[in-house]
């Protein structure tokens, strides 16, 4: 079942058009990677999702009827420009902003405690937030985003601005999220952080919707034909080669040891016609198909060579 | 949703009222005022305690006896011709020389002082020395029974002023002070001036704050901007509700307390007197009208009370016009470098409302006055002047009436620029741009 679904949404600012078009499905209990470069339109899906601004045209159903203002209280959203009261107590805050999102004083307090002792942050609850660090703020941002237990929960770039070791907390706390129900959405061009947890994505790419799907399907669907090749030899000669008669998808010279260089064919006929190629103008030390990631995806997808 | 702009007002009021900075200006913004109020008379009281001597020089031989010294002045008459007079005398304030043909030249008359003269003192002098030429010259005359005509003809008009309104039986008729509304009316509009711009700027400079750390990006995906923006307007409105309620409180209880220490019993009868419709010949002759008067219009429960509604009417109603411009505006910018060009438009009418101010205390029932205190922008501040004077009822209900339709058209408007705005950031828009905002579905 899912629980989101965008239908054909349309957004135009003043000067450009943010959605064209766009319609994706994301299943309950998911986690669901929002993809595509900056400025592609991430952002403004987000804040149609979020009912902070409208949209020109289509609707988003949220649990199968159309959105309406009491469904925020089922949605934790952390927006990629974190921000918090400098001049406020951790604490305080935190209760503020949940019970903007309908909890009470009570209820909020006690969940609060809880979530601050599995961190071990108890000690900063009478700290005012200007006295945290980057990164200690945004595990309260973390908090204060989950807290209310929404049924979606949606994280536009969580991983910028943590040091790895505080990322791969967040990371598992998201997994327990789902694991307890919660459908999830991340927006982000970092693609390795994608591959680890999506289930599925949405590509969007200047203001449409490019490629949608489960991550394994389109890993073995779009990855057909990929061939890395490593030799030793001039870069540029088989480049050159190569650009004839196939795709040059990434082409990495290494100073020490074996150059090696990503190319996709069009079709099984064509492999022999390109090691012939490559044979003539380089040495080869290796030919083999890889399974694409989802970053070469990506690169291919938004280049237009899906 | 009424509720979560309950909770933000919340947060707004407490996080302003336990501030250190709140609590010392509500508790010390009194004590200046009566400081900066005492302080002259303080200042009076130590420069004035040794009279200033001033030796005179008499060779008309007929005023220097008539001087009447005084605490301030000490006239002593010497029989040293001038220029002995003023080596001998250089220790004393200063010297007076009266010339010979005084009686018929008044110009004949110098003063040599040995430090600076003050005005005051110049202008008693001139004055004694008016009223005793005067009164010899009428003695000249030859009237006969002089005294006691003079005594006759010496009168001290007492103008009482009474409100028209009501009823027309005179023990009804309200005694009412211009003395004591000028003064109400200048104080209570420049507080009203001060705190909406004060507390608008406040709103503005919060807004841009709490946008430059990116809180209402995370916010608004709870709560909808509308009531984002109100629940900002109305916390830091209740601050200045709290504080002006302490201030009037203070004032109030000092006043209760206080002034019946300060005043003659026989004064305070004489008010009670009048408050209850007494004539002014059944006080006396004898009475300080102005004096009974004002006192009168101070202790009328009736007339304070009524003023300190509409203060509180009008500032709340005027505040909240405002903060909803200066709030859409803080929301368009990201600096309040920025805002300087944006808010221009907002203080010019306040600031147009301060001068209007000045001349309505002067005729509070002109064409401008009424005009301007019904136009929203500046109906505020001016009607504030106005309401001391006792204007009809149905003024002042309309101009609250229109103050408050304008403030929700305002809020409409900003509420949409505020929308927009709070989202964009890095670019400084112009009023075309926030035109185009209020217009985006």
């Amino acid at each position: 079942m899912d629980l989101l679904k965008i239908e054909n949404v349309t957004k135009s600012f003043a000067n450009h058009v943010a959605l064209d078009d766009v319609s994706l499905s994301i299943p309950e209990g998911s986690i669901y990677g929002l993809l595509g470069p900056n400025g592609a339109g991430k952002t403004t899906l987000l804040r149609i999702i979020n009912r902070i601004i409208a949209p020109d045209s289509g609707r988003v159903l949220f649990g199968g009827k159309e959105i309406a203002a009491e469904d925020v209280c089922h949605i934790g959203y952390m927006p990629e420009e974190r921000g918090l009261y400098k001049k406020m107590k951790v604490g305080e805050q935190a209760i503020f902003f949940a019970r903007l999102k309908g909890m009470s004083r009570k209820e909020a307090t006690e969940k609060l405690k809880a979530w601050f002792q599995k961190f071990g942050i108890e000690d900063w609850w009478n700290k005012d937030i200007g006295e945290l660090s980057k990164g200690m703020a945004q595990k309260v941002q973390f908090i204060t985003t989950v807290l209310h237990e929404p049924k979606l929960l949606i994280f536009d770039e969580p991983f910028s601005g943590f040091d790895p070791i505080n990322a791969n907390l967040l990371k598992e706390e998201i997994l327990a999220l789902r694991d307890k129900g919660a459908t999830i959405i991340f927006s982000t061009h970092n693609m390795s952080s994608v591959e680890e947890v999506c289930d599925h994505i949405t590509l969007i790419d200047k203001a449409k919707n490019i490629l949608s799907g489960n991550v394994n399907e389109i890993r073995h669907k779009h990855g057909s034909n990929i061939f890395e090749i490593s030799y030793r030899g001039e870069e540029e000669a088989l480049v050159k080669a190569m650009t004839e008669v196939c795709e040059v998808m990434e082409s990495k010279p290494a100073p020490k040891g074996y150059n090696t260089m990503k190319v996709h064919i069009a079709s099984d006929a064509e492999v022999r016609r390109v090691i012939a190629a490559a044979n003539d103008s380089v040495e080869i030390r290796s030919f083999s198909e890889v399974i694409p990631s989802m970053n070469d995806i990506f690169i291919r997808a938004v280049n237009g060579n899906l | 949703m009424k509720n979560k702009i309950g909770i933000i007002i919340g947060r707004e009021f407490n996080e302003r009222v336990r501030k250190k900075s709140f609590i010392i200006t509500t508790l010390l913004t009194p004590l200046l005022m009566l400081g900066l109020m005492a302080a002259p008379m303080l200042f009076a009281e130590y420069s004035s305690s040794e009279g200033k001597k001033i030796a005179v020089v008499d060779e008309s031989n007929a005023i220097a006896q008539y001087l009447q010294s005084s605490d301030e002045i000490i006239f002593e008459q010497t029989e040293l011709p001038i220029e002995l007079a003023r080596q001998a005398h250089s220790e004393d304030f200063a010297i007076l020389h009266i010339g010979k043909e005084i009686m018929t030249n008044p110009a004949d008359v110098r003063l040599y002082t040995n430090s600076a003269a003050s005005i005051t003192l110049e202008m008693n002098i001139e004055s004694q020395l008016k009223m005793v030429i005067e009164s010899m010259k009428l003695q000249q005359q030859e009237i006969e029974n002089l005294p006691a005509i003079l005594a006759s003809v010496q009168t001290d008009v007492k103008l009482q002023s009474f409100s028209n309104q009501g009823s027309s039986e005179e023990s009804n008729a309200k005694a009412n002070s211009s003395i004591v509304a000028t003064v109400i009316a200048y104080v209570l509009s420049f507080i009203l001036y001060m705190f909406i711009l004060l507390y608008g700027v406040m709103v503005m400079q919060s807004v841009i704050e709490e946008k430059n750390s990116r809180v209402l990006e995370v916010m608004v995906s709870s709560v909808r901007p509308m009531e984002m923006m109100m629940g900002k307007i109305l916390g830091v409105a209740s601050v200045a509700l709290l504080q002006i309620s302490i201030w009037l409180l203070l004032i109030f209880g000092v006043g209760y307390f206080v002034l019946p220490e300060l005043i003659p019993n026989e004064i305070a009868m004489a008010v009670s007197m009048m408050q209850q419709g007494a004539s002014p010949e059944a006080l006396g002759a004898e009475a300080n009208m102005s004096l009974i008067q004002a006192l009168a219009t101070l202790t009328d429960v009736g007339y304070l009370l009524k003023i300190t509604a509409s203060l509180i009417m009008f500032m709340v109603g005027g505040f909240l016009l405002y903060a909803a411009l200066f709030a859409a505006v803080g929301s368009a910018v990201d600096t309040p470098q920025d805002a300087q060009q944006l808010q221009t438009p907002i203080t010019i009418p306040i600031i147009l409302s301060l001068f209007v101010m000045l001349s309505v205390i002067n005729d509070p029932t002109s064409e401008i006055a009424f005009w301007f205190s019904m136009i929203p922008l500046t109906s505020p501040i001016v009607m504030m002047a106005r309401i001391p004077y006792d204007i009809p009822a149905w003024e002042i209900l309309l101009s609250l009436g229109l103050l408050i339709g304008t403030f929700i058209i305002i809020a409409w408007a900003a509420g949409k620029i505020y929308r927009v705005g709070i989202l964009i950031h890095g670019s400084k828009p112009s009023f075309k741009e926030l035109w185009k905002w209020m217009r985006y579905k």
